[in-house]
């Protein structure tokens, strides 16, 4: 199966020490790499206020991750474990490499339309350009 | 700043339909000729001045003198290929206070565009970066 590609956010209690965010991001990432994935990136958005109140906090720790894997086994370990893990209290798993793919498609298309479109379009910057901009 | 645009664009003419008796009249009679307007206004708001406290109003009936702006999609003009869900500010503009996605007819989305930015709004929503309802 082609490689898939995910986003893992998860919000930790705000008041979590420095090493115990370190602790749970090491699990995760061991856990990954047990099960045959690999997380390519890990940003710590840190405290942000949260836009409804989950486990009646107000604020929360973002940290988000980019996780690469052939097959779903990896998120389902995952998952359990940010379920079992005190310190999170929302976390959230989307796939997105059909919608990076997507985007590459829209991209290389409008690459393509604009390098055929020059030639339509400079002789219409010229004089008429003016006008058109002006009535539009 | 521009993230507010879509709402306020929609408010002010409606704006100045509603309170229109004195001040909304001086701007909006030179539109009356408006086909829309006319076709419209024209039998509703004709009963409605004797009864109502608005002499100013003579060359104008009814409220729907306003023109209305041609709204385009914002994406598009952005050339936006990917509505990323992890960027709460691109996509607070698109939200209702309360927490409900604007129609495309408040905001002018193409309807590619709100069909991503929907699934957009939703993710968002899970992990707290967006308001489900209003805070109590």
């Amino acid at each position: 199966m082609e490689e898939r590609q995910y986003d893992l956010i998860f919000i930790l209690r705000p008041d979590t020490p420095e090493s115990e965010i370190d602790k749970v991001i090491a699990t995760l990432e061991h856990a990954a790499t047990e099960k045959g994935g690999k997380i390519e990136k890990t940003e710590k958005w840190g405290r942000k206020r949260m836009a409804y109140r989950v486990a009646r906090l107000r604020e929360g720790y973002y940290v988000y991750m980019i996780l690469k894997s052939d097959h779903g086994e990896v998120v389902k370990e995952l998952e359990r474990r940010l379920k079992v893990a005190d310190a999170v209290i929302k976390y959230l798993t989307v796939r997105i490499d059909e919608e990076l793919k997507r985007q590459e498609k829209f991209k290389r298309h409008r690459e393509r339309r604009a390098a055929r479109r020059p030639r339509k379009t400079v002789p219409a910057a010229g004089a008429p350009g003016d006008q058109a901009a002006a009535t539009a | 700043m521009a993230e507010n645009e879509p709402q306020q664009q929609a408010p002010p003419p409606a704006a100045s339909g509603a309170t229109s008796s004195g001040q909304g009249a001086p701007a909006g009679a030179p539109m009356g000729g408006q086909g829309h307007s006319g076709g419209f206004g024209g039998r509703p708001g004709g009963p409605r001045p004797q009864g109502g406290p608005r002499p100013p109003g003579g060359p104008k009936r009814g409220k729907r003198n306003f023109v209305r702006k041609k709204k385009v999609c914002r994406f598009c003009v952005e050339k936006i290929d990917l509505i990323d869900y992890k960027k709460a500010e691109i996509l607070s503009p698109f939200i209702q206070d309360r927490g409900r996605v604007l129609p495309r007819r408040m905001t002018g989305t193409c309807a590619r565009h709100q069909r991503w930015l929907t699934v957009a709004i939703k993710r968002a929503q899970n992990i707290a970066l967006l308001p489900f309802a209003a805070e109590l």
